[in-house]
């Protein structure tokens, strides 16, 4: 158990090394903090809203965009890399399992991620931190009350966006294990986060009763095998204080997160299992 | 004892296009490897020989038969364990370090932590590879990219080491490098399979070979055996006058012997080459 252990997070390791070399990476990276400094300048198109507010949704904006893209691609692009370039055939060569392969390119993968949005968040955190104390001065200059962001509601925020994007990155990892071209895993892999962001569609509508037993089943088969990755979307009620999340809501939805990653992780070891080198 | 790599009866079938048409990669072959040897296998391209080695690694399902390496079935870890495997034409992470990739190689393979540090050592001097062992993989040239992949095969001290190709786009004097890696493993029992196209090489340092073509094995035997023939033979001779030749040619003759040719003997060119340029490395 140990020594599988130490292979897999050699895989990770090397495949984080591989992945932050990345131009790509590096692009998306700066993109993304571009998008989260720049928030600031662009506030004076709030549309009405609170102006924290405005500066946080262009910040989730940015890790969701960004971070979407990277899972999807690089996810794709680190496995392929081993594919194409035969390097897997040296590695699988060694006694070093299939899933364990699998589960040390996703680990990799997924760190990369963690980077990201720990970065991304850190910014976002710092921007709204210093318009939070010019906002204050100018409340109490006017007597009014001040609007207020939570850190540590970020912090969970930046959790979950996480493990949004390590289900993304199962979910490409488990459809690379199949396909033969790197196209056609990003093809797909970004059709999947789409219908997980409308999977909610099938929740609502599964709800409501129907004549027909087929359609009932098609509905929910998607709802439970894709995951509703809009329910990672809770920044506004984290970060921005009011109604607030309870402990247990977010517990469920990083619960939930959890299970869908190892259960495509575990999907895409047995596919890969079958696949020829 | 086991034999190092056993195959019986092994058969693939590859489906290609639409259609799932069936492509016969590897037609019923079976081969024993006896331990402590250097086999040759021996083909041309697209004859099956690439594709007999990868079901041997576990990295190809057999369509029908049997392989065993070292008395494991061949797709388990444990059988991996013991056996070491420099693919045609490696390409490794260009980052990493010539030493960070027999490392990463060495952990994979589950050297011991303590072992580790001398286990590339040994791999990278066996490979003559420690001078260059901290420069970027990427900045390595063709010959050595396959002496650092020879390193990461034999890092784990396997018992059988496989080589597909491990000549091939390397210089004479590269090649003779890898000839003699292969002697000093030889030199230390391990068993070693060469899957090359370099028929002047593997008839130097191989024991016995095996022949493919078309996914079937069409010659399989001891080096001497298959290549020696035995109704003729050679005399090389010094220092012979016309004179004694023409009484040698008679005495023969007188004998009952039918003398076919009398010439002089050549070195390979490759023989050649390699005095010629004695001393450099690698290009």
């Amino acid at each position: 158990m140990q020594a599988s252990f130490q292979r897999v997070s050699w895989i990770a390791r090397v495949t984080f090394l591989e992945a932050v070399r990345q131009r790509f990476f590096a692009f998306l990276l700066i993109l993304g903090a571009a998008m989260a400094l720049s928030s600031v300048s662009f506030r004076v198109l709030d549309f009405g809203h609170g102006e924290l507010k405005f500066i946080a949704d262009f910040g989730f904006g940015g890790m969701f965009l960004f971070g979407s893209v990277l899972a999807v691609v690089m996810t794709a692009q680190l496995f392929f890399s081993e594919m194409d370039n035969k390097t897997a055939l040296t590695l699988l060569a060694k006694p070093l399992g299939r899933g364990e392969f699998l589960l040390g390119k996703f680990a990799g993968a997924w760190s990369v991620l963690g980077v990201f949005v720990a970065v991304l968040s850190g910014l976002l955190g710092i921007v709204l931190w210093a318009r939070e104390q010019e906002l204050l001065l100018l409340a109490e200059q006017a007597g009014k009350v001040p609007p207020t962001f939570s850190a540590s509601g970020l912090a969970q925020f930046a959790l979950l966006q996480w493990l949004r994007l390590g289900v993304v990155a199962s979910i490409v990892l488990a459809i690379s294990a199949v396909a033969r071209t790197f196209l056609y895993a990003v093809v797909v892999g970004a059709l999947a986060v789409v219908a997980g962001q409308l999977q909610w569609i099938a929740q609502d509508a599964i709800l409501k009763p129907s004549e027909s037993p087929a359609y009932e089943a098609v509905l929910w088969c998607t709802s439970r095998l894709l995951p509703n990755l809009q329910q990672f979307n809770i920044g506004d009620a984290l970060v921005l204080g009011a109604p607030g999340v309870p402990a247990d809501a977010v517990g469920a939805v990083a619960l939930a997160g959890a299970a869908y990653m190892a259960a495509y992780v575990f999907l895409g070891a047995l596919l890969f299992k079958r696949r020829e080198i | 004892m086991s034999s190092a790599i056993s195959v019986r009866h092994l058969t693939k079938d590859f489906r290609v296009g639409l259609r799932g048409l069936k492509l016969r990669a590897v037609d019923d072959v079976s081969l024993e490897i006896p331990r402590g040897e250097v086999y040759g296998l021996l083909g041309p391209n697209g004859c099956g020989k690439s594709t007999t080695l990868k079901i041997v690694l576990g990295l190809v399902s057999a369509t029908a038969g049997e392989v065993s390496i070292l008395g494991c079935p061949s797709a388990t870890p444990e059988a991996r364990r013991r056996t070491g495997f420099l693919p045609e034409a490696p390409y490794f992470h260009k980052f990493l370090t010539g030493r960070e990739l027999v490392r990463y190689c060495a952990r994979l393979s589950g050297v011991p932590s303590a072992d580790v540090a001398a286990a590339v050592e040994d791999a990278l001097g066996l490979a003559a590879m420690t001078e260059a062992a901290d420069r970027p993989i990427g900045t390595y040239s063709k010959g050595m990219l396959q002496r650092i992949g020879f390193a990461q095969a034999v890092v784990h001290d396997p018992e059988l080491v496989i080589l597909d190709e491990p000549t091939a786009g390397v210089d004479p004097v590269g090649s003779a490098a890898i000839g003699r890696m292969i002697h000093a493993m030889r030199a230390k029992g391990k068993t070693i399979v060469l899957c090359s196209h370099l028929l002047g090489q593997v008839e130097q340092v191989c024991d016995r070979v095996a022949i493919m073509d078309r996914g079937k094995l069409v010659l399989e035997g001891r080096v001497d055996d298959v290549l020696s023939r035995r109704d003729r033979h050679v005399l090389t001779v010094e220092s012979m006058s016309p004179a004694a030749r023409e009484a040698a040619e008679a005495a023969l003759v007188a004998h009952g012997a039918v003398v076919t040719s009398v010439t002089h003997p050549r070195r390979s060119l490759e023989d050649l080459f390699r005095e010629l340029v004695t001393g450099s490395r690698d290009a």
